[in-house]
């Protein structure tokens, strides 16, 4: 239970939590030695990917950020411990719920750690039921070991596609519950929460990238690394992997553009290789590139290979995306080409990558739905203070009571 | 002698002797080959990239280039001008952009000659001449249905006469079904249900809500093929053939499956001499149809090693030689092990995956 968490301020839960990510930091702390060996072996990406995943994950957690994030979206984190005057608002308590249960039915590296720290900031009792528990329960071991609050707040128990007769009881009597996963996953998640559960999905999603005309003139070979890197970490398969990419350019220009990026994949697999795969994947990308290479005998578009990756270039728009391990799509077309693109797939677009954020970038976002704006380079790192997938970080973890 | 017709001639004086060595194999691929990159300009040019025309024929039959099934639909595969198309067989549910793509023939002779020696010596080597009750695309109703022509020929050259169709815009009709069934134990007439799974499996249902059985008289077999891809249901093959033995009184020996596409002219069956087992059941192909398994990069792979299944097809000789599939197998003494489309390998990561975009678009 969560009482021990609930004496104790808002702010020393977040240092507390800085602290244990700190420790995580260290790729020689020895849990995340033993976690990273266990990723790697349940999930089959390379070394480097695992150990990029769990800088870009602990990094993040520093209190600064949690704080900031916090204060943004409940006016200060002092709103946490009791009631706050807010100017020209009622004073109120910004009081974590009782129950929060996390459901992670994908294969994701740590996705479970971000929700499951704000809902402990916010003094919730926190059960993540992962499908690889040896991250989450590791960190919260962690936790534990900085303060014994944590220990009775925060559990992990394996997440074992859903035929666990405790979850019943589990979903039901929590009072938020947080689920990532597949359509089919979170639509059997969501039958099994109470009546008054705050049921919070994050389904999964894709992740586009965008190289405008004016773009072209500064594609060096940095700027095409970082545009691969996002492709090629966690072999696409992550919501925020790009998993096409639209160039304003055609004929010759958008050659050049082709040909900058497979030299930029024999650079970035080198320093994240691609992980071991099952044969299905195997076969189906084999069969995807020798499709494209056979349009390409004909005529239309082309295939480039830049190690294991493989770039197709302007494949037919009405041709569902792919989805295969470091296979791109590179489409010739503008901003309105793109918004067509997604209404015709309709696409959930989580993350819109751009050379820069501007005020066009965020344009069209908003038309195709995309949740973040992300230079190039950075799609995969998304911040922790951030609104994954559009959504706050703690607001759904509180109650508020006005004093009005 | 036009290639062509010296070709199908080659072709079914091989399939006539159920023999072809594999010096004769690789010749006759080899000529047919240089016969398709003559003929087939969409062939050529895919066969160009791997640095192939007919002056430079591949050495050994994995070098010769395979086109992805997808293709059939993309572009006309056909050694043979269009207006010597005879018929065509639809292709369905290998791409995702929703094109039907066609198999042509410019003469059904070779695929009725293949089909027919397959048959012969997997389904009916007793002789049998049996009566077939149908649960496939009934031929009338869907004219490019290769599974409806292949089980057509069987039935009007090796049946009984007295068959019928009981799949009808792939619904199944389970009373009339059964009454043929009743019909044939009350001649005495053995049966063979050529039936897609699901089929088999809407059948098995049917019964199941009467719960009824339905003895098929003593002889009778069952020929299944097929997958589940895009169907609602997806039953484990073992149980299915447990169930389909127990409801239909057929020993297990006696359900055979057949692996065939439509990009093909030619089937594999289960290996007769392992038929008293439902897993791992072998398929072999006949002499003029062989199996290669690739890795990721069209690579032969080691006996024993998964891979995607690419078929060289002598009996191809209007379309294209060889067909890669996304079809996962392995390569064994006996034959050659088919693991399908339906080996799950678990999704990693959070993003949207093809089948679900797919499924969100309707």
């Amino acid at each position: 239970m969560a009482d021990a968490l609930r004496a104790l301020p808002a702010r020393r839960i977040v240092a507390h939590v800085a602290d244990a990510a700190r420790r995580w930091n260290d790729a020689d702390f020895p849990p995340r030695v033993r976690v990273t060996a266990e990723i790697e072996r349940r999930l089959g990406y390379s070394t480097p990917v695992v150990e990029y995943a769990l800088d870009r994950l602990f990094f993040a957690l520093r209190a600064v950020e949690l704080e900031a994030a916090i204060g943004a979206e409940l006016g200060s984190v002092e709103a946490l411990d009791g009631v706050v005057e807010r100017r020209g608002l009622p004073a109120a308590w910004a009081r974590g719920v009782e129950r929060v249960a996390i459901v992670s039915s994908d294969s994701t590296i740590g996705v479970a750690v971000v929700p499951a720290v704000f809902a402990l900031c916010a003094k919730c009792d926190v059960v993540v039921k992962d499908r690889s528990d040896a991250l989450v329960a590791a960190f919260f071991s962690s936790l534990a070991d900085e303060h014994a609050a944590f220990a009775a707040a925060a559990s992990a128990r394996p997440w074992t596609g859903g035929d666990d007769p405790d979850e019943d009881a589990l979903f039901a009597g929590a009072d938020v519950l947080v689920a990532f996963g597949g359509d089919d996953a979170l639509r059997a998640i969501r039958t099994r929460c109470g009546i008054e559960t705050r049921f919070v999905p994050f389904g999964h999603r894709a992740s586009i990238g965008r190289l405008a005309r004016a773009d072209l003139a500064a594609l060096d070979d940095a700027l095409a690394d970082r545009i691969v890197r996002d492709a090629l970490l966690y072999d696409g398969e992550g919501c925020l992997s790009l998993h096409a990419l639209f160039v304003d350019a055609a004929g010759s220009d958008l050659a050049r553009v082709a040909t900058s990026l497979a030299a930029a994949c024999e650079r970035v697999a080198l320093e994240f290789p691609a992980g071991a795969r099952d044969a299905l994947p195997t076969a189906r990308t084999a069969a995807y590139r020798n499709l494209a290479v056979f349009r390409a005998a004909g005529g239309s578009g082309a295939v480039l290979r830049g190690a294991d990756a493989t770039l197709v270039i302007d494949p037919p728009a009405e041709d569902a995306l792919p989805f295969l391990p470091r296979v791109l799509p590179v489409y010739g077309g503008d901003d309105d080409a793109i918004v067509r693109y997604v209404e015709r797939q309709r696409l959930p677009v989580q993350a819109l990558g751009v050379v820069a954020a501007d005020a066009d970038a965020v344009t069209l976002a908003a038309r195709i739905g995309a949740v973040r704006v992300a230079p190039f380079g950075s799609m995969q790192s998304p911040p922790a203070s951030g609104h994954h997938g559009g959504a706050a970080r703690i607001t759904d973890f509180v109650r508020w009571i006005d004093t009005a | 002698m036009p290639a062509a017709a010296a070709l199908d001639a080659r072709i079914l004086a091989a399939i006539g002797a159920y023999a072809l060595d594999d010096g004769a194999f690789l010749d006759l691929a080899r000529a047919l080959f240089a016969h398709q990159v003559e003929a087939n300009a969409p062939y050529a040019a895919f066969a160009r990239t791997q640095g192939f025309d007919a002056n430079r024929l591949p050495g050994g039959i994995e070098r010769i280039p395979a086109v992805p099934a997808a293709a059939f639909k993309e572009a006309r595969l056909a050694a043979f001008p269009p207006e010597r198309t005879a018929t065509w067989f639809e292709t369905s549910g290998t791409t995702t952009h929703g094109l039907s793509g066609r198999h042509e023939f410019d003469t059904t002779r070779l695929y009725e000659a293949a089909l027919l020696a397959s048959f012969d010596r997997m389904l009916i080597a007793d002789g049998a001449r049996l009566r077939y009750l149908n649960l496939v695309p009934d031929p009338r109703e869907r004219p490019h249905s290769s599974l409806g022509f292949m089980m057509d020929v069987v039935a009007r050259r090796r049946g009984d006469g007295a068959g019928g169709w009981y799949l009808h815009a792939d619904v199944l009709d389970a009373d009339a079904f059964a009454g043929a069934v009743r019909r044939a134990r009350d001649d005495g007439a053995a049966v063979c249900v050529a039936t897609t799974a699901f089929a088999l499996v809407a059948l098995l249902d049917a019964l199941a809500e009467r719960s009824a059985d339905l003895a098929l008289p003593a002889g009778s077999r069952v020929m299944e093929t097929g997958g589940f891809k895009g169907r609602a249901r997806v039953v484990d093959r073992a149980a299915l053939y447990r169930e389909t033995s127990a409801r239909l009184a057929v020993p297990i020996g006696a359900i055979v499956a057949e692996y065939g596409m439509t990009e093909l002219s030619s089937q594999y069956y289960d290996d007769p001499s392992g038929r008293d087992t439902i897993e791992r059941r072998v398929k072999v192909a006949p002499p003029w149809l062989r199996p290669i398994v690739v890795d990721g990069d069209g690579r032969p792979v080691p006996h024993g090693v998964v891979g995607a299944i690419r078929h060289i097809d002598l009996a191809n000789r209007g379309s294209v030689i060889a067909v890669e599939t996304e079809d996962l197998g392995a390569l064994v003494p006996a034959g050659l092990v088919l693991l399908g489309r339906e080996q799950g390998a678990e999704l990693r990561g959070c993003s949207l995956d093809a089948e679900t975009l797919l499924a969100r678009r309707g």
